[in-house]
């Protein structure tokens, strides 16, 4: 084999690994220029950036969620903006991957270690694109006293018959204050509850304002 | 839902104390009594209760104040969950009225035989069935519902429980309204193939604060309701609910539910819906406020083929307005900045206003129905259009399925918008096609217990 011949060989196995180096190196600049002018001070900025961040996609959505919790609001909002334009980008017919690839992302923001806005943005996000595979994640957030509604209205919205096995069981496992909320949404997907009469005609909260006599 | 499925307040409280309670209340004689069953007797006043009392509720309170005194209806209640509009309320309403802080107590009311629902937006679908559930007669403010889950939802809880739905599209009964119509349909612009809607732009949130605890007269999970739970900003509430999304829906939900309103009715398109809806906009650059700012949606008929268009943009843009002395039947054009051109194959047609100010141009104003000429109905006010239906079961002019019709289409404009992407509608089943996302979207899971 000549030295040039040696050369080829050696360069065409290389390419690949070079190729998708520089494409993650590429998509790694990107997502740091977007991150940089979420953060940029002109509101102008801000908003062309978060109006562009659909396209980033998967590789946006832990950058951006963590932007979400900055201390300047303005910033924080631009940042949700931007997470929401990719849940919505990816969700459009014919992108099946990106979505299953967004999804896998937010599922990871579901957990313990992040902030409680987050999680509860995340979740409604899963509502719009999530699938079976997001339900269990979802699921363990029943039993968060601050989630658990959330939680239950985002396995109400996602369709299939995990999302509504995870609801049979997550009235079986739900203490009682929170049995009414889940039979709920039980009754909106189809599921005859009974003993869990459902109470949205019973009124509960008097005024302090008299009659005029 | 089925009704046996429910659990009312006496049951809840095993009838002893609830009856205990209902002593307590200078109860009316329902008119339902007098009158055939479900019905009000035709010389019978209406027993009215009002359900959110500021703002347009407060017009509506104050409107039926001054129906009382003409003897045409009794006001049994008022209800609001901000105690300090409650108690205003109370003073306009005057002796006897009973305030409430949970309108499902006015539902329970066997007295009532109608309530008058002015709460925000997001509102409006739960309360309206809760309404006919409890056999109630129900006038509710625009846009209809946040939804189109809700939509059905409200359509069939007026037709299974045979209540009579006015919603407060009130531009179709204002005098000029019927002058357009009446022009418009007799061919005086030829086929009409095209109406584009003109509006100036939804506001900009320029002062964002922070998230805060609510005001102490306010109680703010009643306010969300049905909305996913979120902390009390003052920007949500009052009023400017309307520029956020969930709740209000822009510019488009707001004044679309007017303008369009008049384009479905005088376009003879209730019932009708588009084939597919595309829509462009410019979101505010910062704050809590994430309606459109400027807006472009195309929504394309089919079998009849026309387009409507509803248009966000800038005021110096938008058509001037027609210069009046103020003795036309509509007085002078006091909102110009919004309204719709109807474009004929013969001419041209523009409007002003389509709310409780509807301004037709002048030649519609000055036209005389000939002989075999064909009239419209003409609307004898937007109340008593819905008192009417209340006595004799006439549909209204702004019934729950016309108004549920023109509320799809402000929903489906800014879910178009939302999704940067162009949707297509089936209108037969009243859903959106061959988009999971969007029909997700469709239907909105919500708070319990404040659920459909």
């Amino acid at each position: 084999m000549s030295n040039n011949k040696l050369k080829k060989v050696s360069l065409t196995a290389v390419a690949p690994v070079v190729t998708a180096g520089t494409a993650n190196a590429a998509r790694s600049n990107t997502v740091d220029k977007l991150i940089a002018r979420i953060r940029d001070k002109s509101d102008k900025v801000r908003a062309d950036a978060w109006l562009s961040a659909g396209e980033v996609g998967a590789p946006a959505v832990k950058p951006l969620a963590t932007v979400m919790i900055d201390k300047d609001l303005e910033v924080a909002r631009a940042a949700k903006h931007g997470l929401w334009k990719v849940v919505r980008h990816v969700g459009r017919p014919g992108a099946g991957g990106e979505k299953r690839a967004v999804t896998a992302e937010l599922i990871a923001l579901l957990s313990d270690n992040q902030p409680t806005p987050v999680r509860r943005e995340v979740l409604w996000m899963l509502s719009e694109i999530g699938q079976s595979r997001s339900v269990e994640a979802i699921t363990a957030l029943l039993s968060n006293k601050e989630l658990r509604e959330d939680a239950r209205m985002v396995l109400q919205r996602i369709p299939g018959r995990r999302s509504l096995a995870a609801l049979k069981a997550g009235l079986k496992a739900a203490p009682k204050d929170f049995k009414l909320n889940i039979a709920q949404s039980l009754r909106q997907r189809g599921v005859r509850v009974r003993g869990l009469p459902c109470v949205k005609l019973v009124p509960t909260k008097k005024t302090n304002v008299k009659l005029v006599k | 839902m089925k009704r046996t499925n429910q659990l009312n307040r006496r049951k809840f409280l095993a009838g002893a104390a609830a009856g205990a309670a209902a002593m307590s209340f200078p109860y009316l004689v329902p008119s339902g009594v007098l009158a055939a069953r479900g019905r009000t007797g035709a010389n019978e006043r209406i027993t009215t209760a009002h359900i959110g009392v500021g703002g347009m509720g407060g017009h509506h309170l104050r409107d039926m104040v001054k129906r009382r005194s003409r003897g045409e209806v009794n006001i049994a209640a008022v209800c609001d969950i901000d105690e300090k509009r409650l108690a205003g309320a109370v003073k306009t309403a005057g002796p006897g009225v009973q305030p409430y802080h949970d309108y499902r107590y006015i539902l329970e009311r066997k007295d009532i035989d109608a309530v008058v629902i002015a709460t925000p937006d997001h509102w409006h679908g739960v309360q309206m069935v809760h309404a006919a559930e409890c056999g109630k007669h129900v006038y509710v403010e625009k846009p209809a519902c946040c939804t189109i889950e809700e939509g059905k939802a409200m359509v069939a809880a007026a037709k299974e429980n045979k209540v009579s739905v006015q919603v407060g599209s009130q531009g179709r009964s204002q005098p000029e309204a019927y002058l357009a119509h009446r022009y418009l349909v007799n061919g005086n612009i030829g086929h009409i193939s095209r109406v584009d809607c003109f509006h100036y732009p939804s506001p900009e949130d320029n002062k964002p604060v922070p998230d805060s605890e609510p005001p102490a007269e306010l109680d703010w999970d009643m306010w969300l309701g049905p909305l996913r739970w979120r902390p009390y900003n003052k920007k949500y509430c009052h009023g400017v609910f309307r520029w956020v999304l969930e709740s209000g829906g822009g510019q488009i939900r707001d004044r679309g539910a007017h303008v369009m309103s008049c384009a479905m009715w005088w376009m003879g398109a209730d019932g009708t819906g588009p084939a597919t809806i595309k829509a462009t906009g410019t979101p505010p650059k910062k704050g809590l406020w994430d309606s459109a700012v400027l807006m472009d949606v195309t929504y394309t008929f089919k079998n009849p083929d026309w387009v409507l268009t509803w248009r966000q943009m800038p005021r110096e843009k938008l058509p001037p307005a027609e210069k009046r002395t103020g003795k036309e039947p509509g007085g002078r054009i006091s909102r110009p900045g919004y309204g719709a051109i109807y474009r004929g194959d013969k001419g041209e047609f523009i409007h002003w206003g389509g709310d409780g100010g509807t301004w037709a141009e002048k030649k519609a104003r000055e036209w005389q129905l000939p002989a075999g000429g064909k009239d419209v109905y003409k609307s004898p006010g937007h109340k008593e259009d819905w008192f009417k239906g209340i006595k004799t079961g006439a549909k209204t002019i702004m019934n729950i399925e016309a108004a549920v019709g023109v509320a799809n289409l402000c929903i489906l404009g800014n879910l178009s918008y939302m999704l940067d992407r162009k949707l297509k509608w089936n209108q037969d089943k009243r859903e959106i096609v061959g988009d999971e996302q969007a029909r997700r979207m469709m239907s909105r899971p919500q708070r319990h217990p404040y659920h459909l």
